[in-house]
């Protein structure tokens, strides 16, 4: 504890510590009865082996040992981790080369655009992917597309197939994020004190200088939020999955969030799907406390 | 100033301490779920007889609302002193809660019977409805085949014969639909007799330059092709251990291995439409309407759908044996109705369950797109439906109604859901597919 201030006003009662706290708490109970408590219920239940109904068993970490062992659940982790290359890197990236063409100046119609790409994050996820799943679809917009441009050799069911499913299904992300991620960097771009910019172009700094020199520096902490969306977007992604292809064909696209869900509501294992969400959960965690580091570290 | 400091500080401990020391000490009433036993009998009373008193029944249930509602209202006017409540929920809903329903105080009194139904049965928490099926003669007005796939793999207490956990309203069964102009173009006269011959009107349909056959493998459409040869391949009592658990029933011999391959080899010739694995039934049955195949792989459910879309260019046969004079044998389950042992009115639910086999019912059942339980009492149907009625009376006629094979284990939907698309694109082979099943199988039944 810091040393408290040397003199206080005559009359007025000395602070106790404990103070603060009361203030606290109200937010801090309802905060620990619906977000840590269920947390802790899930690790508790991990423990267990049990289906939802009669008594369960203690098996103490003997579901996560059936995690490692499970080559569909060692699958699903995979495949989330290939997710999180179209839920954020490419979003990103997107959103970047977005913020860069369209910061530099003022257009009108600016609010239009946001708009546009702000669309897909309007849209529920669940009606998201089932147009997604009609576009992918064997007569849908994407084959027709490709057919009109004589390209029949590549058409196929994307979603049912082996090789595309996973790559079709990140895309999906890919449409939904990139919006999100452009209006994040955006909104960080308008605080850059525009003389900066001025500076550069006097200095003789071309678009891609002043973005990579100007720009970019500024939107540190918009890179880590965003980045820390996403990432828990693709890690922890369930509905677009669920909807479009339900894990299928075969395991190309099942994600943990998905098994999570089987496990516990149609298997009746609700251990192991507690098991499997506290491995997520900490996965999670530690990627996104890896993010905040980085992005601190930098500054 | 400086005591009540350390009151408080003091109790902070205490308190502290109490809530480390809590969970350790309490673990035994912390741990998930409840072992209390199931209240009241296990099977209901053998007499027939309905109390006067006025008694509501709550029927909980998922499938075909107006159905339900029409069978209630007829059911009602028959015994005004019992009234229905019925209480609909969405499948995917009513599936997921169904073990907390049925395990809890307020269970309803009725509840369509489900995959999780074989749990509650064993652990008592619905009735054996054995000592009904004597008394009212279920065995005449329902086929026996179809009520001997609601034993749960269960001997009744009662009767000392099989249990029986619930009675069904309206049955289904797979099968394959075709359009007949393109099947003429392609030279295929009618319905194959053998699977053989089924093999000769796929290559035809192939060498045509046709479609042969859509599957809807995205969901569940790929299972029941899969289903559909095993029938063949397999002799029918030993499908049915397999499905009820009985110990040592196995996949993993010729009959397995020869379903597994032919699906695997129709893939390799090009027999499915192309991206079959990525069809839901929906879409692969409204494709069918348009034309894009020559056979489909669907069910009874379908029928009415593909009638008013094809008109008389549909037609129906289940899937063909490996021999002309092989009995019909086909997958099918119904919609069918439990009883709660929590219910207080077992003898008023027996009078509802009793109803539903009756010749009104069976209309009800009928004009709702269901195959009903006793097809001779209803007006007969036409055109497609009328393959099915036929190709479900040889089936019940061969004791072939068999149960889906996703009632072997609650997660054996998703291993036969993921392993037949692996099968149709040809990226596993039939031996680790059925050790696959065959390990989900024996980890579900290991108790």
């Amino acid at each position: 504890m810091r040393s408290r201030p040397p003199v206080r006003p005559p009359g007025a009662p000395r602070r106790s510590p404990w103070r603060g706290y009361v203030y606290v708490l109200p937010a801090f109970a309802v905060y620990f009865a619906f977000a840590v408590l269920p947390a802790l219920h899930t690790a508790y239940l991990s423990l267990f082996e049990w289906d939802g109904v009669t008594l369960g068993e203690w098996v103490g970490l003997g579901n996560y040992q059936e995690i490692l062992q499970d080559a569909v659940l060692r699958r699903s982790v995979f495949n989330a981790l290939v997710l999180v290359v179209f839920f954020s890197f490419v979003p990103i990236v997107l959103g970047l080369a977005m913020t860069g063409l369209l910061a530099r100046y003022r257009r009108p119609g600016m609010g239009a655009y946001r708009f546009l790409f702000m669309l897909p994050q309007v849209v529920p996820l669940v009606a998201v992917g089932v147009t997604w799943r009609w576009l992918y679809g064997d007569d849908g917009l994407v084959n027709q597309t490709f057919r009109a441009v004589g390209l029949d050799g590549v058409t196929r069911a994307w979603l049912g197939d082996f090789g595309a499913a996973l790559i079709a299904v990140g895309l999906v992300g890919t449409w939904v994020l990139s919006g999100l991620c452009m209006m994040l960097f955006l909104s960080g771009v308008q605080k850059v004190d525009p003389s900066l910019y001025e500076a550069a172009r006097i200095d003789g700094a071309g678009p891609v200088r002043e973005f990579v020199s100007v720009t970019l520096p500024h939107l540190r902490g918009e890179l880590a939020v965003a980045m820390t969306v996403t990432t828990v977007a693709a890690l922890a992604s369930f509905d677009i999955v669920y909807v479009t292809t339900n894990g299928g064909p075969g395991e190309q696209t099942t994600v943990p969030g998905l098994l999570v869900y089987r496990l516990a509501f149609s298997e009746g294992k609700v251990g192991l799907a507690a098991a499997l969400a506290v491995v997520l959960g900490c996965l999670i965690l530690g990627i996104v406390y890896l993010i905040n580091r980085l992005s601190r570290s930098e500054t | 100033m400086e005591s009540t400091h350390r009151v408080r500080r003091r109790i902070a401990g205490a308190v502290c301490a109490v809530a480390l020391v809590l969970p350790l000490t309490a673990c035994d009433a912390l741990t998930p779920g409840s072992a209390a036993a199931v209240p009241g009998p296990r099977s209901v009373p053998s007499s027939t007889a309905v109390p006067d008193d006025d008694i509501t029944l709550r029927l909980q249930f998922a499938d075909a609302p107006p159905m339900v509602d029409a069978l209630i209202a007829a059911f009602e006017k028959d015994h005004p002193g019992i009234s229905v409540e019925p209480q609909y929920k969405t499948f995917t809903d009513y599936v997921q809660n169904l073990k907390l329903t049925m395990t809890s105080d307020s269970a309803p009194d009725i509840a369509q019977y489900a995959v999780g139904m074989t749990d509650l049965a064993a652990d008592g928490h619905i009735l054996d409805l054995a000592p009904y099926r004597e008394a009212y003669g279920w065995d005449e007005s329902i086929p026996p085949v179809s009520l001997d796939q609601l034993t749960a793999g269960q001997n009744s207490e009662a009767t000392g014969g099989r249990a029986l956990f619930g009675v069904p309203a309206g049955l289904s069964m797979t099968g394959i639909y075709y359009n007949k102009e393109l099947a003429e173009r392609a030279g295929i006269d009618g319905p194959p007799r053998t699977l053989a011959e089924f093999e000769d009107q796929l290559a035809a349909a192939k060498e045509a330059g046709l479609t042969p056959l859509g599957v809807g493998g995205l969901d569940t459409g790929g299972l029941h092709l899969w289903a559909a040869l095993l029938n063949q391949t397999m002799p029918t009592d030993d499908y049915w251990d397999w499905v009820n658990g009985t110990k040592g029933a196995t996949l993993e011999n010729k009959a397995g291995t020869t379903a597994s391959e032919l699906v695997v080899e129709w893939g390799r010739k090009g027999y499915y439409n192309e991206s079959a694995n990525g069809t839901a039934q929906l879409d692969s049955t409204a494709q069918f309407t348009k034309g894009d195949s020559v056979f489909l792989v669907n069910g009874n459910w379908a029928a009415g759908q593909l009638a008013t879309a094809m008109g008389d260019n549909v037609g129906f046969f289940p899937m063909p044996g490996e021999r002309a004079d092989d009995p019909t044998v086909a997958s099918g389950f119904s919609v069918a109705y439990a009883v709660s042992s929590r219910t207080e009115h077992p003898e008023a639910a027996g009078a509802f369950l009793d109803f539903l086999t009756s010749p009104e019912a069976g209309q009800i059942i009928s004009d709702n797109g269901f195959l009903p339980p006793n097809p001779e009492a209803v007006a007969k149907p036409k055109g497609v439906l009328a393959d099915v009625a036929e190709g479900h009376r040889r089936a019940v006629a061969d004791d072939g109604i068999t149960t889906f094979p996703d009632f072997a284990a609650p997660a054996m939907l998703d291993r036969l859901r993921s392993g037949v698309q692996k099968l149709i694109a040809d990226r596993i082979e039939p031996a680790d597919y059925l050790d696959s099943l065959q390990d989900e199988w024996e980890e579900h039944h290991a108790e």
